[in-house]
C-alpha cells in the first residue's frame, strides 16, 4: 500500500458567491465522503487552506499577496489517503463533491526514500 | 450518519445571525454584516468537512454569537478611539439577543425593514429573500425567473433606500401598523405565489420560497399585537395550497392539474392547520381577500373528487372577493368556474370582457380558458387554435408542455 495526496484545486466557496443552502448541501457531501473514508480506514489525514496567499519568488524573493486574479486555480485543500496505486485512488475521487463548480482533484504519490 | 444536520440549518440561520447583528450595529452596517455571515458559513462549512459538531446547531448558535462579540469589539475599539465612550454591559445585553424571543424580535423587525413602503415591491421581496431567508442572488434570480443582474441591482437600490433615508430596524409605531402590516402580508403572499403558481423547473426552489413565506407568517402570528383576521386567513390560505404542493407535479416533473392529482397524497396534517386558523380567522371582525382565497382553496381540498367540486359555491366566494378587490386574474377564474357549471355564455362574457394586458405573463391560461370553453362546446378546430395560441403565449417549458399534451388529447 502506499500513501497518496489528493490535492483539491478550484475556485474559492466566497468567489464563487455560494448562499448559505448551497453551503450547507456542499458540506454534506463533503463530510459524508471524508465520513466513507474513514470508515473504510483509508484516511490518513487532511486539512482545509485559508485562501489568503503569501507568495514569495525569484532571486530577489519578491513577495506578493493572494489571491491572485485567476484564482481559479486556487489550492483550497488535500486529503491523504492510503491505497493500493493511483488507480484506486482516481476511484476514490469519484466522491469529490465540487467538480460541477469546475473543480479539480490532482493525485500525488508520496514519496518513500530509503532508510 | 449520526448527526443529521437540520433541513435549511444555514439558511435560518443566516437570517437570524443578520438580524442581531442589524439591531447591534443598525441598518447601516448591513453590507458589512452580510459578509460577516457569510464569512462564518464558509468556515464552518471547512471545518465541518472532516468533523461534524455533536450538535450543529448549538455549535453553529455559539460561533455566530463569538462572531458576533468579536465583531462588536472591533468597531467598538474603533469608537473608543473616535468617542472616548465609557464600557458598557455590551456582552451582557449580546446574550440577552440571542434568547428565543429576541431572536424571533429581531427577525420580525427585518420583516417589517423589507415592506417598508420607502422600498419598491420588486425590492422588497429580492431584499426579505435575502436578508430574512437567506438566498443568494443567483437563487433570488431563479426563484423569482429574473436575470441575477437585475436582482443585484434591486437589492442595491434597497440598501440605497434603507441609508439615504435612515430606516430605523423597528417596528412601525402602533396607529400605522395595520397599514404596515398590509404590505407585509402582501409581500408574504406574493413570495408563497412565486413558489405555488409559478411553475418554476426547480421543484426545490418552488418548496423553498413557499416554506419561507409559511415561516414567516407563522413568526408574525406568534406576536398578538400582530394579529388579525387576515393574517390568519394568510395563513390558513397558504396551508391549503401547500398541502397539495407535492401533487401539482409527476415524478417527470410535469404540471399535474387538479382533476389529476391524487387526493390521497395531499398532505393532512396541513389541511388540519388550515382549518385551525380559518376558524380563528373567523374570531375577528376584519374581513380580507385572503378569507374568500382560503375559503376557496378550503372548497377545491373539501371535494372528494374533482367532480364533487362544489362550483357553484366556488363562483360565490369568487363574486364575493371580485367586489372586494376587482382583479382581472378573478374575473378569468370566474370564466373557469362559469365554464366548469356549464354556464357557458356566462363564461365566454367574462372572457371577451378580459383585456390580455392586464394578464402578463399568464396571458396563456385565458387562451387555455378560450380553448376550454370550445372543446366544451365541441368545436374542436377553435379549442385546438387557442390551445396553439397559448403554447405560443408562455415561454415556460413546462406549461408548454402541458398544453401540447392537452392538445393531442384533444386532436385524437
Amino acid at each position: 500500500m502506499k500513501d497518496f495526496m489528493m490535492i483539491f484545486i478550484g475556485a474559492s466557496y466566497e468567489e464563487l458567491g455560494l448562499s448559505p443552502e448551497e453551503l450547507q448541501g456542499r458540506m454534506g457531501k463533503w463530510f459524508a465522503w471524508g465520513d466513507k473514508m474513514g470508515k473504510q480506514g483509508i484516511l490518513k489525514g487532511g486539512e482545509a487552506l485559508v485562501p489568503t496567499i503569501k507568495r514569495v519568488v525569484g532571486k530577489d524573493r519578491t513577495v506578493s499577496d493572494g489571491p491572485f486574479a485567476d484564482s481559479k486555480e486556487l489550492i483550497g485543500g488535500y486529503y491523504i489517503v492510503t491505497a493500493e496505486n493511483a488507480e484506486a485512488v482516481v476511484e476514490i475521487a469519484q466522491d469529490y463533491p465540487d467538480y460541477d463548480l469546475g473543480g479539480t482533484v490532482e493525485i500525488r504519490e508520496i514519496m518513500v526514500f530509503d532508510q | 450518519m449520526e448527526h443529521k444536520i437540520v433541513d435549511h440549518l444555514f439558511r435560518h440561520h443566516y437570517g437570524k445571525m443578520v438580524a442581531i447583528l442589524t439591531r447591534f450595529f443598525g441598518l447601516s452596517n448591513i453590507e458589512t454584516i452580510e459578509d460577516a455571515v457569510q464569512d462564518t458559513f464558509i468556515k464552518a462549512t471547512l471545518q465541518w468537512r472532516t468533523r461534524l459538531p455533536d450538535n450543529p446547531e448549538a455549535w453553529l448558535t455559539k460561533v455566530a454569537k463569538n462572531r458576533t462579540i468579536d465583531l462588536l469589539r472591533s468597531l467598538k475599539a474603533e469608537r473608543n478611539r473616535v468617542e472616548k465612550l465609557a464600557g458598557t454591559s455590551a456582552p451582557i445585553q449580546l446574550n440577552d439577543l440571542f434568547l428565543d424571543h429576541e431572536l424571533e424580535d429581531s427577525q420580525l423587525r427585518m420583516i417589517f425593514v423589507a415592506c417598508h413602503p420607502k422600498l419598491k415591491p420588486t425590492e422588497q421581496i429580492a431584499f426579505a429573500l435575502k436578508t430574512i431567508s437567506g438566498f443568494s442572488t443567483k437563487e433570488i434570480a431563479a426563484a423569482l425567473l429574473t436575470k441575477e443582474d437585475t436582482i443585484n441591482k434591486r437589492l442595491s437600490r434597497a440598501k440605497q433606500t434603507i441609508i439615504a433615508n435612515k430606516l430605523k430596524f423597528d417596528f412601525p409605531h402602533q396607529n400605522q401598523i395595520q397599514d404596515r402590516l398590509a404590505r407585509v402580508m402582501e409581500v408574504l403572499y406574493l413570495t408563497f405565489n412565486e413558489g405555488f403558481h409559478s411553475t418554476n423547473r426547480d421543484k426545490l426552489i418552488r418548496e423553498d420560497l413557499c416554506g419561507e413565506a409559511i415561516r414567516l407568517c407563522k413568526l408574525l402570528l406568534k406576536k398578538e399585537k400582530f394579529r388579525s383576521g387576515a393574517l390568519y386567513a394568510l395563513f390558513a390560505l397558504f396551508c391549503f395550497h401547500a398541502s397539495r404542493l407535492e401533487s401539482k407535479t409527476n415524478e417527470a416533473n410535469e404540471i399535474v392539474d387538479i382533476k389529476e392529482q391524487d387526493r390521497k397524497t395531499w398532505y393532512f396534517p396541513l389541511i388540519k392547520m388550515a382549518n385551525v386558523a380559518m376558524n380563528k380567522a373567523m374570531e375577528y371582525e376584519d374581513m380580507s381577500i385572503y378569507h374568500y382565497e382560503a375559503a376557496i382553496a378550503a372548497e377545491h381540498i373539501k371535494a372528494k373528487t374533482f367532480e364533487e367540486t362544489n362550483w357553484e359555491k366556488i363562483l360565490t366566494w369568487y363574486t364575493l372577493l371580485q367586489e372586494l378587490k376587482p382583479d382581472t386574474f378573478t374575473l378569468l377564474n370566474m370564466a373557469i368556474v362559469n365554464l366548469q357549471l356549464n354556464n357557458f355564455d356566462a363564461g365566454k362574457n367574462i372572457l371577451d370582457g378580459l383585456s390580455i394586458s392586464d394578464l402578463g405573463q399568464r396571458a396563456y391560461l385565458y387562451y387555455g380558458s378560450y380553448a376550454e370553453y370550445y372543446a366544451k362546446r365541441d368545436d374542436l378546430i377553435l379549442a385546438i387554435s387557442y390551445l396553439e395560441k397559448a403554447i405560443s403565449t408562455t415561454s415556460n417549458s413546462l406549461e408548454k408542455a402541458y398544453l401540447t399534451k392537452k392538445k393531442l388529447q384533444l386532436a385524437n
